[in-house]
């Protein structure tokens, strides 16, 4: 099925994943870009994928991982750490231990801090090149990779890096294949014991669900209160359902020109 | 000579065709076990070939006049030739009995024989063109060998050199009828269809669908045993009785001529589909069919074998997985074949191993189910949305009252803002009737429909579960909802799970309170209208007269199209095929809103989210599309002779009459 | 800011109090009270008793009834505005330095960047006894001429060719290098994708310093001085941004866009420094290849932030085609386009196709069903192109154009290739 290198020798890859969690009900699934990473990596003529977690286990983490296997794996490797651990030196043991050529791994977490450190942390800890927001892993070879990159508005840039790299997906990459439950039910979660580390900042700071962030008002520095008093009543311009009958083509065009200078997306 | 030939011929023939029998039952018997009532089964048998399956048969009523004369003539002759020539018991009157049971079937073989010179595309040629001429040659062989045992003939008609010649042929001939009608009958030729045909209605998967029940909805696949299959990956993965079933397709094509995904171009015919699974069970290529292809896909490109992969995962097996993908789950193949095959039973179980096992649910799927498993709902919207619409319209909930006469099922068109209007439409009904109701808002949850048909039997049975907790916790006597899918699943499907309930369409439930004078109506002032039956409603659970009850009650005279009641033609909204999305050469809702302009109907009532949503997506379409409930919410009136406080009248007292 | 504006107590209650004798003349000496009256868009004299709402120096939105307009300063009228006019803030002597690694999209700093400078100003003149002074650190050249309007008081700009392009590594070299020669007290970095991100969690990463990112919102703090003394907390966004956390300020923070405003009030000194020693030379482990052309066309519709949409009325699909093409705008589709075969089905926008987020959505020939009507909600501006005025899509657009679609869209192409073409001549 996965056409075999032909030269090349043998590559090693690690996906990372995480417990992520929908963003309207909280409930625990594949997080979306550890999702595309595991994608990402049966992509490649890679012989062997590792699946790696590091965190606890309970009924709705258990789903979540076995999600991972659903997209056609035996076994994940579960560092088992306690709720509210630092996961960070039971992974990089476990990285440095098995030795894989590239690591893979989403952008941040769904789940508590969400910093997207960990792959710089891992990287530093390691000393391996870490390479971010990535859309394609192109080809490897001669233990170097050549990766195309995700930019805002569908851009895309191509890198290469020197393996081992840890690389970061984004969530321009292909979207990950769909989790079978048959093979979701079979999979085992080997896990492994590791280092714990409790993270004491995380337990001083105060965490609550998010605050709608206010709209930033547009603030007019203008000279008379007549003219703010304008700006403030005024009607967003091309705005408020301006519909144009009987115009010729040319000023219809001008009006919808305008809109879209306003809106600034016309490059 | 023929005295001592005909016996030998005739032992021989039962003899190998006892062999083929043995033969084909080991075919049958590769499958998986079912729990089957063997003998129960027997004995019903035939009481269920000549009511049940002669009332589908029946629709045609020149082909059902055909079969009884060819297959009853067939069966006396058969029996009364092995008394006569077999046993040589041809005295008296089993003779002329034979004669005459041999002439019937040679006037239904004619027939047979000119329905096969100008065949409609739907019947398969091949070895079926030859039988005609086989019938012939039986029924006119044992006549003419007959003729001499009653005396019609003398004696030594059949001595000297000529008669030598003459019996050698009309043994060769014979020969080849029994050959056809006795050694085929069990290796393979065109009669397989009586002997599999006939052991496949004595142990059929749904007895219930015989003697007027209805049996439809979907079997469990039992998920708490981690080695059961999720669902069927190769022929052998079947139940032994539904590889019976496929066994038993007499290529009739009815069921191609109904599907609509065929008539759409899509890669489906029913036929075609039941052939190639008697093609992997026996093992070979599907060359030799001789039959109408799939749409755009060749005959004789495909094999498989009774441990082979039915789909494969790249490459081509038996079935291409976009075929099984095309299905819109209607039953319009079930309901017209006269076998009584089970195709969607057969489609579900295949799409179950590509989804649980492949996790390869084409285009929208994997989203979909993702979605339901997500957030309970096919759109992936917020949970705490669903009752959004009805901000306005202070439901009462049943967390809140824990009890009512009816329980709401809004079903996930309370996401949709077409779907909305109807939801409205209902509650104001139900309101002008002084229904007790309540909603379970945002307990409420998709009943599994979708997840179903796409074969995510897990996800379906988690909401299916978590569905039967929420609603044991409330009371009440019946749920009512405006959506087929939802009535289908809630009434039929939950009771294998451990929830039964009372369900009733919308349409069901307005004409029952019209019955009862809790509603009135204001004359009906619009034009021509025309009913779609919903599958699910129609064909899934045989409500074909409420909703044009509530359409005469409307004042409504009810234009119908050509192709309407248990013939209704698919929306092309159901089994998930919108989100499966198999490309076709023309859309399903495009040929059904065809279908209404032919009435010449302004406006089509329907019953059904899911018929309204595909419908009314046809562009210049021609006709409004309304559900029943808007047409009766706008010509809600109020009562003729309301007296004193009518208002409050209708309001309460009725709603506690009625509990 | 500068400007030492002494207010009269008894002046602004008399102006305050309309019943008040000297009402009218202390409100004619302060310059204040003909805004009660103007002339309206139809030509009445408008009289409005209520003083509307007027933005303070701290961007409150204020409403003052006591007919003193603007600044109860009550002085002066100063409409201090015109970048000329701004004064010129300068801090020689910084008790330390807040330093911003701006993202430059472009050559010029982003709306981000300014964002982010505004917040670099907060933490650097929070105390004006002892003044920060904002270091802005710039990499490669760059087009930009308002540094100073900015809020940058002090300036490095590196330039090496080991910079250029992605050169994470080399970058974070060079911020090693800042660090070593200046020490600053703060890095703000922009937590955006266009590098900051990226750049930020490195330099984090390196300085061993846990940073937050996703932040949005500062603010003193006195308890949160701790041995750090950093006085400041700050509000981060985590868990994919369905958590707020706060926690003391960091010495490295990424902030979100919009985390404060700009500095627009004053100018700045924006000095240029130069590292005291040479950038370190160093081996990049990332190569950078350069950036692959990429068909707007191929843009994934769920990313695309301009969609160019056709639907039923679309004849012309050449043209459609060549107006998304100059627009450089993604192609999108009503089911019915796709239904019939003119455009591909991972092009369909709406409930049953895809859910799109574009800020401009430009809709042709499409009447708007309800399910892509539901597909387009989160857009921003929604433009129609169609020849029924009565159509749904019509009712939803803040822009509608009733007519031919494929003659409006020809002159639209027209137009642009027209400005485009006197733009280079200009250029």
């Amino acid at each position: 099925m996965r056409p075999e290198p032909s030269k090349t020798a043998p590559l090693e890859i690690t996906v990372l994943v995480s417990v992520g969690r929908h963003p309207l009900t909280g409930r625990g699934r594949r997080a979306d870009q550890d999702a595309r990473g595991v994608e990402l990596a049966r992509a490649l003529p890679a012989p062997e994928v590792r699946l790696l977690h590091a965190g606890a286990l309970d009924g709705g983490s258990e789903a979540a991982l076995r999600g991972y296997l659903g997209m056609g794996f035996d076994a994940l490797t579960l560092l088992e750490q306690p709720e509210g651990a630092d996961v960070l030196p039971a992974l990089a043991d476990a990285l440095s231990e098995a030795s894989p050529q590239l690591v893979i791994t989403g952008e941040r977490a769904e789940q508590g801090e969400g910093s997207g450190l960990l792959p710089y942390l891992l990287a530093e800890w390691l000393g391996w090149p870490v390479v971010n927001g990535l859309a394609e892993v192109e080809d490897v070879q001669d233990g170097v990779a050549t990766l195309l990159q995700a930019l805002p508005r569908g851009q895309r840039r191509r890198l290469k890096v020197r393996l081992p790299a840890i690389v970061t997906v984004d969530g321009a990459a292909p979207a990950p294949r769909q989790s079978a439950y048959g093979p979701a039910r079979r999979g085992t979660l080997e896990a492994v014991p590791g280092p714990v580390s409790l993270d004491g900042d995380w337990e001083s700071w105060q965490v609550q669900p998010a605050r709608k962030r206010p709209k930033r008002l547009k603030i007019v520095k203008a000279a008379s209160a007549r003219d703010r008093f304008k700006a403030a009543a005024a009607k967003a311009e091309g705005g408020g359902g301006q519909v144009l009958t009987d115009v010729t083509p040319e000023q219809g065009a001008e009006a919808i020109l305008k809109l879209l200078k306003e809106e600034g997306v016309l490059r | 000579m023929l005295d001592t030939l005909l016996p030998i011929l005739i032992f021989a023939a039962l003899a190998v065709a006892v062999i083929g029998a043995g033969r084909r039952v080991r075919l049958w018997r590769q499958g998986r076990p079912a729990r089957v009532a063997l003998l129960q089964g027997l004995a019903a048998m035939p009481r269920r070939y000549l009511v049940d399956l002669h009332h589908v048969v029946g629709r045609d009523k020149v082909m059902s006049n055909t079969h009884v004369a060819t297959a009853g003539g067939f069966v006396a002759a058969a029996v009364l030739m092995i008394l006569v020539h077999g046993l040589g018991l041809a005295e008296g009157v089993l003779g002329w009995l034979l004669l005459a049971a041999s002439g019937c079937m040679f006037v239904g073989s004619l027939f047979v024989a000119r329905r096969r010179r100008n065949p409609p595309a739907r019947l398969s040629r091949g070895p079926w063109m030859r039988l005609p001429k086989s019938l012939m040659a039986f029924s006119l062989g044992v006549f003419a060998v007959t003729l001499p045992s009653v005396g019609l003939l003398p004696e030594g008609f059949l001595e000297g050199s000529g008669g030598w010649l003459l019996a050698l042929v009309l043994a060769a001939v014979v020969t080849w009828g029994l050959g056809e009608m006795v050694f085929g009958m069990t290796w393979g030729g065109p009669m397989k269809h009586a002997f599999a045909g006939a052991l496949h209605l004595a142990f059929h998967r749904r007895p219930e669908r015989f003697g007027g029940g209805r049996s439809t909805g979907l079997k469990a696949l039992d998920l708490d045993d981690p080695e059961a299959p999720l669902g069927v990956e190769k022929p052998a993965d079947f139940t032994w009785n539904q590889l019976l079933g496929f066994d038993a397709c007499v290529q009739c094509g009815r069921c191609e001529a109904m599907c609509p995904a065929f008539a759409a171009g899509q890669p489906l015919n029913p036929k075609k589909l039941i052939q190639d699974m008697v093609v992997g069970m026996a093992g070979g290529s599907d060359a030799a069919y001789a039959g109408s292809p799939y749409p755009g896909k060749p005959v004789g490109e495909h094999q498989g074998s009774p441990h082979g992969p039915i789909v494969a995962r790249d490459g081509k097996a038996l079935v291409d997985a976009e075929t099984l993908w095309s299905c819109t789950t209607c039953r319009a193949c079930v309901e017209e074949c006269p076998m009584m095959i089970e195709h969607v039973d057969a489609i579900v179980d295949m799409r179950r191993f590509l989804t649980l096992e492949h996790g390869n649910t084409p285009n929208k799927g994997a989203e979909v189910l993702d979605n339901l498993i997500a957030t309970d709902n096919p759109g992936g919207f917020d949970p705490g949305a669903r009752m959004h619409w009805a901000a306005d319209l202070e439901l009462p909930l049943m967390a809140d009252r824990g009890a009512a006469e009816v329980l709401l099922w809004l079903g996930d068109g309370a996401y949709d803002m077409r779907n909305q209007r109807t939801l409205r439409a209902l509650v104001k009904v139900l309101r002008a009737a002084g229904v007790d109701f309540a909603v379970l808002g945002n307990e409420e949850r998709d009943s599994g429909d979708v997840a179903r048909r796409l074969g995510d039997e897990a996800t379906f049975q988690s909401l299916a579960k978590r569905n039967i907790a929420t609603l044991a916790r409330y009371r009440f006597a019946r749920i009512v909802t405006c959506d087929p899918h939802s009535f289908h699943v809630l009434g039929n499907e939950y009771g294998e799970l451990g929830g039964d309930y009372e369900v009733r369409h919308h349409s069901t439930y307005i004409a029952e309170l019209f019955e009862a004078g809790r509603l009135h109506f204001k004359p009906w002032k619009g034009g021509g209208v025309t009913y779609h039956d919903p599958c699910y409603l129609g064909r899934y659970n045989g409500e074909y007269e409420a909703p044009r009850n509530v359409l005469k009650a409307l004042g409504i005279e009810v234009a119908e199209m050509e192709r309407s009641g248990f013939r209704s033609r698919c929306c092309g909204g159901g089994g998930g095929a919108p989100i499966t999305d198999i490309p076709g050469e023309r859309r399903i809702p495009d040929m059904r809103m065809n279908d209404v302009r032919e009435t010449g109907a302004e406006l089509v009532a329907v019953g059904c989210p899911q018929c309204t949503a595909m419908l009314e997506g046809v562009v210049d379409g021609g006709a409004e599309v309304r559900d029943i409930a808007e047409l009766v919410a706008d010509a809600l009136a109020e009562a003729p002779q309301a007296t004193g406080g009518g208002a409050t009248q209708t309001q309460r007292p009725q709603a506690v009459e009625v509990v | 800011m500068s400007e030492i504006q002494r207010r009269d107590p008894r002046k602004e209650w008399i102006a305050r109090n309309r019943l008040h004798p000297q009402h009218l003349e202390v409100l004619a000496e302060l310059g204040q009270g003909a805004a009660s009256e103007w002339m309206g868009p139809s030509g009445l004299v408008r009289k409005n008793p209520h003083a509307v709402g007027f933005t303070g120096p701290h961007g409150i939105k204020r409403i003052d009834r006591s007919g003193v307009q603007q600044g109860a300063g009550g002085g002066v009228g100063s409409a201090t505005t015109g970048a000329e006019r701004k004064p010129l803030v300068e801090i020689d002597e910084p008790a330390f330095l807040v330093a911003v690694v701006p993202d430059m999209t472009g050559g010029r700093l982003s709306g981000h960047d300014r964002d982010l400078l505004g917040l670099a100003r907060q933490l650097a003149d929070a105390d004006p006894r002892a003044p920060g002074a904002v270091l802005a650190v710039v990499f490669g050249a760059h087009k930009e001429e308002g540094f100073a309007d900015a809020g940058i008081d002090r300036l490095v700009q590196l330039e090496a060719p080991e910079l250029e392009g992605y050169a994470p590594e080399a970058r974070l070299g060079a911020l090693v290098a800042v660090e070593e020669a200046w020490a600053p007290r703060h890095w703000l970095v922009p937590d955006s994708k266009l590098g900051g991100a990226d750049l930020g969690r490195r330099l984090a990463a390196r300085l061993g310093e846990r940073p937050a990112t996703g932040v949005w919102q500062l603010e003193a703090d006195a308890e949160a001085r701790g041995e750090d003394g950093s006085g400041w907390r700050c509000t981060a966004r985590g868990a994919a941004g369905t958590l707020d956390i706060q926690r003391p300020l960091p010495r490295v923070a990424l902030a979100l866009a919009e985390c404060a405003e700009p500095v627009s009030e004053t100018r700045h000194a924006a000095e240029r420094l130069t590292l005291p020693q040479a950038l370190p030379a160093q081996l990049s482990r990332i190569e950078d290849l350069g950036q692959v052309a990429v068909d707007p066309a191929g843009v994934a519709l769920s990313e695309a932030e301009f969609i160019l949409s056709a639907g039923n009325g679309v004849r012309d699909w050449d043209g459609f085609h060549r107006a998304a093409r100059v627009l450089g705008a993604t192609e999108g589709a009503s089911r019915v386009a796709v239904d019939d075969g003119f455009m591909p089905r991972d092009r369909q926008v709406g409930a049953t196709g895809t859910w799109v987020t574009a800020r401009v959505y430009v809709a042709v020939g499409i009447s708007g069903a309800i399910q892509h009507l539901q597909g387009i909600q989160p857009c921003e501006k929604v433009v129609a192109i169609n020849m029924d005025p009565g159509c749904d899509m019509i009712k939803r657009a803040d822009l509608a154009v009733i007519g031919d679609s494929a003659q409006v869209l020809e002159a639209l192409v027209a137009l642009v290739e027209r400005q485009r073409e006197e733009k280079r001549h200009a250029a």
